[in-house]
């Protein structure tokens, strides 16, 4: 187990100089809209990952003249004290230090791994099926690192492949020459389609519970794999669909010059009561459904790992109702580590009969203030 | 800067060979100026002798000598088996194992449509005239272990299939996506070992 005792940030968006020490398990972060709540859980993930969830440019990230700040952050694993520190300044690196020592920007990622829930994450339910092979690509890259071999493989085989579906295509042998592509692409792509069609499945076994006990039982959460390949769960069979697919479809993707089956074009379904939720559910389904497939994520990390990472719940929990609320403050309570949530409504007395141990911080104008005085530690 | 004329012309000659800037470049001149005639006359012969005595074998496509290959003209090795691989500098490296006491085939490249190269830039008729007609029973493929290399494996391994010979893939312990130039005698000997058919 790990958590975040303290943070000071410096020049870090709206935040001139603040120090903060935070409770192990539940942090609540209270105020207005863009008063810095956000700003706030950002430089927390940013200490863990060197990145923004809301940009991908530091220097938005520093908001002040000297564009500069400083990011430093005390955390507590298995009983021993780590400092993380990162500066930046403009059109320089940043710099990352690990126990006062020089350390590069990527070796230091997921030292002390979090995971956020945004409103942006709803995206993952609404928008088109890249976004789901995104998220299924990160996963199972996390699962499994031949996960991520493979994909490497599979877009270098699909490249070549375009490549003689559009530039060769009326050479009298081009069949001759897509054999062996052919063969490379199924074999690589049948063997993703299984590693994700086993990520599915340990997906929805945690989602499902999680979703459960969010809508009473009274709805079904399932994860479907929908694919242009007849797939199967022995991979040889799927291989061997592929090859016959591709072989059938052979004329038309000379036409189109480019490869029109694979999992470079597969999608995961969410499905609501056995309906596709990107088209047929209400926004508080699609929000409970984006939610239960980060909780899962939360949970495949923690039996990976065992141990959780620092969930940062960012201006989502208000969208809740009263009884959704308290579902999920009971399942962060039971499997995650360290939370942080940000809301501008406060959690009218829920927190407090669930537990009596947490921590409020309320944030105005820039500045945070530790409410821990007023209700008592 | 200025430089004498040849010391120049020296220096931007040496530059040209791979993996040697202008600071190397300078010292190995220096270094030749510090040699005796003889000896400077005797590296400049031996790098035309090379230039003019070898070549690739027309049969094997191994660095040999013009005259005699030493790999295909070897009575000591087994010509039952022929081991593939991609470059001619892939064979030293098998070589250095000291386990393969077989014949070779030097491909010269590997399929990649996206480098120009398909089944006849490797001219694998020759490969496959080589088969037919001498008595191979077992042929070992010896591809690098990236998308190319495993492209050109299956490609060969459905192509050999009428000759019935065996044809087996090395595979175990090499790092994936690497090239067999990397790799070290001992993870090579283990690959041999652990070939697996096709
Ligand atoms: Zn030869």
């Amino acid at each position: 187990m790990f958590y975040l005792e303290g943070l000071h940030l410096k020049g870090f968006r709206n935040y001139h100089n603040q120090q903060l020490h935070f409770h192990p398990r539940l942090n609540l972060v209270i105020g207005e809209n863009a008063q810095g709540k956000t700003n706030l859980l950002e430089s927390i993930y940013y200490l863990s990952v060197t990145r923004s969830f809301r940009t991908n440019r530091d220097n938005e990230l520093a908001n002040f003249e000297d564009r500069y700040f400083y990011v430093k952050g005390n955390f507590v694993k298995d009983d021993f004290k780590h400092i993380i520190q990162l500066s930046y300044r403009l059109n320089e690196q940043l710099k990352v230090s690990v126990n006062r020592k020089q350390e590069d920007r990527f070796a230091h990622l997921q030292h002390f791994p979090v995971i956020v829930f945004s409103p942006d994450d709803l995206q993952i339910i609404k928008d088109g099926p890249a976004i789901r092979r995104r998220f299924l690509n990160l996963e199972g890259s996390r699962l499994n690192p031949l996960y991520f071999e493979d994909l490497k493989n599979y877009q270098r085989s699909l490249m070549q492949r375009n490549y003689l579906l559009k530039e060769k295509r009326n050479h009298l042998k081009i069949r001759e020459y897509l054999e062996p592509w052919d063969y490379k692409l199924a074999e690589l792509g049948s063997s993703i389609i299984n590693s994700r069609l086993i990520l599915i499945k340990a997906l929805e076994k945690e989602a499902r519970l999680f979703f459960d006990r969010m809508t009473g039982s009274l709805e079904e959460l399932t994860l479907r794999y929908s694919s242009t390949v007849d797939f199967n769960n022995n991979p040889e069979t799927t291989r061997n669909n592929f090859l016959n697919a591709l072989s059938k479809k052979r004329d038309v993707e000379l036409k189109k010059g480019s490869t029109m089956i694979g999992p470079h074009l597969d999608d995961l379904k969410v499905m609501i009561n056995g309906f596709d939720s990107r088209r047929f559910s209400s926004q508080g389904q699609k929000r409970t459904a984006a939610l239960a497939l980060k909780m899962a994520e939360v949970s495949l990390f923690k039996l990976r790992n065992d141990e959780s990472p620092i969930i940062l719940l960012d201006d989502v929990f208000s969208e809740f109702d009263n009884s959704r609320k308290m579902h999920l403050l009971e399942f962060l309570k039971e499997t995650a580590g360290q939370c942080f949530i940000s809301t501008a409504t406060g959690l009218n007395g829920l927190v407090e009969n669930l537990q009596s141990d947490y921590k409020i911080i309320t944030v105005r104008y820039g500045r945070a203030f530790d409410e821990t005085d007023r209700f008592g530690a | 800067m200025v430089y004498p004329g040849s010391f120049k012309k020296l220096v931007e000659v040496l530059c040209r060979f791979p993996g040697v800037g202008p600071k190397t470049a300078q010292r190995l001149a220096f270094y030749l100026l510090g040699l005796s005639r003889d000896d400077v006359v005797a590296i400049a012969r031996a790098m035309v002798e090379a230039k003019d005595k070898l070549g690739f074998c027309p049969l094997c496509g191994c660095l040999s000598e013009l005259d005699s290959c030493s790999y295909c003209n070897d009575a000591g090795r087994d010509q039952s088996i022929l081991l593939i691989v991609q470059e001619a500098r892939d064979v030293l490296v098998m070589e250095r194992t000291g386990q393969y006491r077989g014949l070779y085939h030097v491909l010269h490249g590997a399929l990649s449509p996206l480098d120009g190269i398909g089944p006849e830039e490797l001219k694998l008729d020759r490969l496959e005239k080589r088969i037919a007609e001498k008595e191979v029973s077992e042929v070992i493929i010896a591809t690098n272990p990236n998308v190319e290399g495993d492209a050109t494996a299956g490609y060969l391994a459905r192509l050999l299939k009428p000759y019935s010979v065996r044809v087996t893939r090395i595979a175990f312990g090499l790092p994936v996506g690497g090239d067999i130039e990397y790799a070290d005698d001992l993870t090579l000997s283990r690959a041999l070992d652990g070939r697996r058919e096709m």
